[in-house]
């Protein structure tokens, strides 16, 4: 949309392209070089939050291109991370694969597995959809609490990554495996959204039967796009199994999904920039709750000893009704004005 | 034979406390086009303002049941008019998050005033158990199927013969016809909110003295939610069918496959159903069917 001043371009390549100047492409070698020297400087703290935000960014990601791109809502993502996450512990644990094969096998597997919560579009969308993801939630869970491959209500134990004989078994450690793969998926979500796969997402947002006149076959690519979703689940499940060496119910709740879809609302729907700010903005939210939330327990005795949980979710809630009344379009779109108005700084116009 | 006709009582008067949940939504789904997740909390809310009046104050039931309702009408119209409102002429999808921020925010106050706990009242209904049809029935229950077989009654003849009822009929057919007969579809908005909240108040009290009130209960809302998809999201009558229905469904399937599979099947019964009945039925059972144009 906007261009740096006295930048043009000449091919559809230049045009297209993600990195547009040289200057940007030293920036962001830069800043990724930096930011994979944090273990080496950052606290422990700081590292595995880092390690939470980019395994929640991946799943966002998924969401963002069947929520944000393809306009269908998904409630089931925890459910699908949960599916990734148990595939990679059976295929490590019980069928002796490494990590490195089970990380994408159980991204598709998940995948698969998503055609199942994308199978009703086929007759149903809106808020018939996003119900019927929430009723694949319930169900997912009740089946990996009641079959004894996944370990009914024990969950099961996972093996951390490993190359020869080195194991990644700590934060600082796992940092190395997720970002990587958080940076590729990124970049496959950002690649993706300017492709004709991506442009038929958008198109049947917009307006499905549209679409459908204008020759895209909606529940082709419905389809896609619960796939596409479900395999960054998937990984994203997969890592957060392996991060914490365990899989249980628990990890995936309901509660989980709606966070999820509240982030990409606050980051703003169809933008993958967006996923960053939504993820950061919420759980640091989050994470300022649970340091504030003893302060606020002595100074107001009667929100009891714990209100953590209580008060994350009312400040969430409060978030997200601000951003849907009064910002609609999201973080992503302040963040384009900023960029906009910086471009042309000392200029108005 | 004796323990089907049993599962199947229970199964009813349970329904009949679904479908209350449901038509809750379902009332505000037909004049506002939103489908709401905020009944849920509405529930809670209800069960906890009836159980602070009753438990705390001491006063006596009938206070307890007008007050406890009050507090309710009064959430659902700041809902309407603090969340909703300020959304009208966005897409419906806005309206439909804005509900979801709604359940977050009331979830975060419903868990910082329980805290981890559940509140219980004592039971304030006539008990005991009397036998129907060879099976055994508790009378709590009953009453309170009965409570909510009166609220649909109430409920049908607002809509035929109260002018707000009729108001609210139009305003669910065409918000601009309405505008041009006179109605305000404002204050429609506003009374819907009001009166789907008492429903779901009701609701929350009922199901409140059968299981507590705790944590999970708004998300009894969720389950409301399938009901009334199930049932047809703008069908009033498809709301009760659909309760009566899915709570059979859940206690005989309970009662046959629990031992089978060890537990639980209660909990997923109504979500089977539900993406069985989206996949024949997208619309719901009596729900209407809506021509798409572009």
């Amino acid at each position: 949309m906007w261009r740096p001043s006295g930048t043009f371009d000449e091919t559809y390549r230049q045009d297209m392209a993600i990195v547009r100047t040289p200057l940007r492409w030293a920036l962001v070698i830069l800043a990724l070089g930096l930011f994979f020297l944090t273990p080496v400087f950052g606290s422990y703290y700081i590292v595995s939050f880092l390690n939470l935000l980019a395994i929640t960014i991946i799943a966002v990601m998924g969401l963002q291109i069947v929520t944000g791109y393809c306009g269908q809502v998904s409630f089931g993502q925890a459910a699908f991370m949960a599916v990734g996450g148990y595939a990679s512990a059976i295929l490590t644990g019980k069928m002796g694969f490494s990590f490195w094969v089970a990380l994408p096998v159980a991204g598709i597997i998940t995948g698969l597995y998503g055609l199942l919560g994308g199978a009703p579009s086929m007759r149903i969308k809106g808020f018939y959809l996003a119900v019927a993801t929430i009723a694949i939630h319930f169900v997912t869970m009740w089946l990996l609490l009641h079959l004894s491959i996944t370990g009914r209500s024990h969950g099961l134990i996972v093996e951390p990554p490993q190359i020869g004989s080195f194991v990644f078994d700590t934060d600082e450690r796992m940092f190395y495996i997720i970002m990587p793969v958080m940076l590729i998926l990124t970049y496959g979500a950002r690649n993706l959204v300017r492709t004709r796969v991506g442009r038929a997402f958008v198109a049947i947002r917009d307006n499905d039967l549209a679409a459908q006149v204008m020759g895209i076959n909606c529940f082709y690519y419905k389809m896609l796009a619960f796939f596409i979703s479900c395999f960054y689940a998937g990984v994203a499940g997969c890592l957060w199994g392996h991060l914490t060496m365990v899989c249980h119910p628990e990890q995936f709740t309901l509660l989980h999904a709606l966070w999820y879809i509240g982030m990409v609302i606050v980051g703003g729907m169809g933008s993958i920039p967006g996923v960053f700010f939504g993820v950061i903005l919420i759980r640091g939210l989050d994470e300022l709750v649970l340091i504030a939330s003893p302060v606020f327990a002595e100074w107001f005795p009667w929100l009891g000893s714990a209100p953590a949980a209580g008060l994350g979710m009312t400040a969430f809630g409060v978030v997200l009704a601000v951003f849907l009344i009064w910002e609609p379009r999201g973080l992503a779109h302040r963040w384009e004005v900023l960029k906009a108005s910086l471009r042309l700084y000392p200029f108005a116009h | 034979m004796t323990d089907f006709l049993q599962l199947v009582l229970l199964g009813l008067l349970e329904g009949g406390l679904y479908a209350l949940v449901a038509a809750s939504i379902v009332l505000v789904y037909k004049s506002t086009h939103v489908v709401s997740l905020a009944h849920g909390q509405l529930m809670g809310f209800g069960a906890l303002a009836f159980w602070f009046v009753l438990v705390k104050l001491h006063m006596p039931l009938l206070v307890a049941a007008v007050l406890a309702l009050g507090f309710t009408a009064m959430m659902g119209w700041a809902i309407e008019r603090c969340a909703m409102r300020p959304l009208i002429g966005q897409p419906l999808f806005a309206a439909f998050l804005i509900t979801f921020a709604v359940f977050l925010m009331m979830d975060g106050i419903f868990q910082l005033i329980l805290r981890g706990e559940s509140a219980s009242f004592a039971a304030f209904l006539p008990e005991g158990q009397i036998v129907l049809a060879g099976a055994p029935a508790p009378v709590t229950q009953l009453v309170s199927f009965g409570i909510c077989l009166l609220l649909f009654l109430g409920l049908a003849l607002l809509f035929q013969y109260t002018k707000i009822g009729l108001g609210m009929r139009a305003t669910a057919e065409d918000h601009q016809l309405a505008q041009s007969v006179g109605i305000s579809v404002r204050s429609i908005f506003s009374a819907i909110w009001v009166l789907s909240a008492m429903v779901a108040a009701v609701a929350g009290v009922a199901l409140a003295n059968v299981m507590d009130i705790y944590y999970p209960l708004p998300y009894l809302g969720i389950k409301g939610l399938t009901v009334a998809l199930v049932g047809g999201l703008d069908s009033v009558p498809g709301a009760l069918l659909a309760g009566l229905l899915l709570g059979i469904l859940e206690n005989v399937s309970a009662g046959y496959l629990d031992p089978l599979v060890g537990g639980g099947v209660k909990e997923v019964a109504a979500y089977v159903l539900l993406l069985f009945i989206l996949l024949i039925k997208p619309y719901g059972l009596l729900g209407l069917v809506r021509i798409e144009r572009i």
